[in-house]
């Protein structure tokens, strides 16, 4: 049954190894380039003050060059649509197109049952499924690197800033790409099973998916692990984003995107409280002043005179494996899940 | 002579529509069995329930003593072509010989071999560019090669043309003497079978109208024809299957065990396809007339 298997998927594994082969070729060409311009930025044994300084320069640095941005936003869309081209070209077709071809009452006659077909197909084809996906974020995570560790010291203010949870990040890296492949190829198998046609198979098998891996980020895992609370002074708080309006820019929202002393935490919600601890969005009479507009330092003082301090909910940056385990467990058992129906359904409720 | 296929109340519903209903039936080894019906009689799914590809919804049935397509041993015993004989359109034909080799633990590669030389198949040729004929040769190498002791057959020759219909039966026929085979085939043609088949069963409407071996069918079914009279009158042990009138005159088409003595009877033998016919007319007339009575 290997020999089959093989024989029925060597024309997709080429072409995967081609495509591996390809992606790790532009990713060698570029890559010592990238770390020889990180060696050169001085964030190694920088010193605590100017790190950030450093860091924000090298990774603005990459960004106004262009290619280095275009690059690892390629390698992330790459990533993120491996699963699901896998879901869609491996997974569904599996049994779809042997069912629809008629090929299964071949296959189903031969000396073996159809549990060993079936097990021996989805082993194969599922470890290749996750080998790639995890290949591909492997060298995509060896070639950014660099970014990661500029991020890492408090780089910002470009689009290449993004922290370890930010959803691109956490999704095409650590092992997160490993239980997206093997969802989405279990999906494509058993919506291929159930439908008995190879592109409905392939269009339910996308919708599915795009929905789960949209609402992962979104809705699941900010709440895999209850979230921190803090409240702390506005004066301590380092990139904020402070929007003004309403009459004498009474109203006010004063949001952060890092948590001092926390680096690489994952911020949920950021938001101004009053003396009294409740959300607020009207600043004291005294902060609006005409001296006050237009100076925003004078304005945060202002609100930390007035009792105003900062609430924050989070994840530290400790749980990041957590929530990398965590999740790929809850995608490998829904893929385990699917497996399953999979095995019931072509031995209980034949054909 | 033990049954190579025993079937008891054997039943298959599709959502509300019964595909195959109490289906009984004692199928000696060997013998060629043909299973003749029109088309939606039910064959497929008595061929289906036979290879274990699909589940019966009621009854028993057991192929060769075993449940059908219960392990790797069962499997091995029974070769099945399916209807269209499928195949790997991607694959070459040495391909689908190696698939029958790594799958089958009884393969047989001389035989294998042999035949497709014989066949004047090229082993480079992808499958799905051969003739429809060349195909179901494939196929029934592969149900051949892996030595089975029960060879079923899904409508084999229903897309071939005369020549490679000829051609496929010689082969199959060659087949069964060399390897002592016993074979199920299915068609909606009697002419397919008449040639190739020693036994024959004729399923219509879903219900198996009558089975046995052809020359007993041939030697108990008798046409009769002679002045009119009331089918009803004819004695105890004929049964009627199908009669016409004219004004004057009766035919019969009856079934009996022993002679028919009444000299009033002009007395000929009935071919298999007269035969075949006049069962499946006999269940459409019987179908239409509980349709006529649910109407009403």
């Amino acid at each position: 049954m290997t020999w089959l298997t093989w024989r029925q998927f060597r024309v997709q594994a080429f072409t995967a190894a081609a495509a591996l082969a390809a992606f790790a070729v532009l990713l060698a060409a570029t890559g010592p380039h990238l770390a020889s311009l990180y060696a050169a930025s001085g964030i190694r044994g920088c010193q605590p003050a100017s790190c950030g300084h450093l860091a924000s320069n090298f990774l603005q640095q990459l960004y106004a060059a262009g290619t280095y941005w275009v690059l690892y936003l390629l390698g992330v869309v790459i990533i993120l649509l491996a699963a699901a081209v896998i879901g869609l070209f491996w997974g569904a077709p599996l049994i779809a197109r042997e069912l629809e071809t008629g090929t299964s009452a071949l296959a189903w006659n031969q000396s073996i049952t159809r549990t060993r077909w079936l097990a021996v197909k989805l082993t194969l084809t599922g470890l290749a499924a996750m080998a790639v996906t995890e290949g591909l974020s492997l060298m995509q995570a060896w070639w950014a690197a660099p970014i990661g560790r500029a991020v890492g010291h408090g780089g910002g203010g470009t689009n290449l800033a993004m922290g370890r949870f930010s959803s691109l990040v956490f999704a095409t890296h650590g092992i997160t790409p490993l239980g997206y492949a093997a969802f989405a190829f279990a999906l494509g198998v058993t919506a291929g099973a159930l439908i008995r046609r190879t592109v409905p198979a392939m269009a339910v098998t996308l919708a599915i998916f795009a929905a789960v891996q949209i609402a992962m980020p979104l809705w699941i895992r900010p709440s895999l692990f209850p979230a921190e609370h803090t409240v702390i002074p506005v004066s301590s708080l380092q990139q904020i984003s402070l929007q003004q309006g309403g009459f004498n820019d009474s109203s006010f929202n004063l949001d952060t995107e890092n948590l001092p002393g926390q680096p690489g935490a994952w911020l949920l919600s950021s938001g101004a409280v009053n003396a009294a601890g409740q959300a607020t969005s009207t600043a004291p009479a005294a902060c609006t002043t005409q001296s006050m507009r237009n100076n925003t330092p004078a304005f945060i003082d202002c609100l930390a005179s007035h009792g105003t301090r900062e609430a924050i909910s989070y994840q530290p940056a400790s749980r990041y494996w957590s929530f990398q385990w965590t999740e790929t467990a809850i995608y490998l058992a829904l893929a385990l899940a699917l497996t399953g129906s999979c095995f019931w359904r072509l031995t209980r409720r034949l054909t | 002579m033990t049954a190579v296929i025993e079937t008891g109340g054997l039943g298959k519903r599709y959502r509300r529509l019964w595909a195959l209903a109490d289906c009984t039936l004692s199928v000696p080894a060997g013998h060629v069995v043909g299973l003749v019906g029109p088309n939606g009689a039910g064959k497929t799914t008595l061929l289906g329930l036979a290879t274990g590809m699909l589940a019966p919804t009621a009854g028993t049935i057991e192929v060769l003593g075993g449940r059908p397509g219960a392990g790797p041993a069962q499997l091995a015993r029974v070769g099945y072509l399916a209807q269209d004989a499928p195949v790997y359109a991607g694959l070459p034909v040495a391909d689908h010989l190696k698939l029958g080799a790594h799958l089958n633990p009884g393969w047989d590669a001389e035989l294998a071999r042999a035949r497709i030389k014989r066949l004047d198949l090229d082993p480079g040729q992808k499958a799905g560019a051969l003739s429809g004929g060349q195909r179901a040769q494939l196929a029934l190498t592969l149900a051949v090669a892996k030595r089975p002791e029960l060879l079923i057959l899904d409508e084999p020759v229903a897309s071939l043309d005369p020549l490679a219909r000829r051609e496929f039966l010689q082969y199959l026929m060659e087949s069964v003497g060399e390897q002592s085979l016993s074979v199920v085939l299915s068609s909606h043609l009697v002419a397919d079978l008449e040639r190739v088949c020693d036994y024959l069963i004729v399923l219509v409407g879903s219900r198996v109208q009558v089975a046995g071996p052809v020359e007993e069918l041939l030697a108990t079914h008798h046409l009769l024809s002679g002045p009119r009279r009331d089918p009803g009158s004819l004695p105890d042990g004929m049964r009627v299957i199908s009669a016409s009138h004219t004004d004057v005159q009766s035919t019969l088409l009856v079934r009996t065990s022993g002679p028919v003595l009444d000299p009033a009877w002009m007395v000929s033998g009935v071919g298999l396809e007269d035969l075949v016919l006049a069962y499946m007319s006999q269940a459409a007339g019987r179908g239409r007339r509980n349709h006529l009575e649910v109407q009403r």
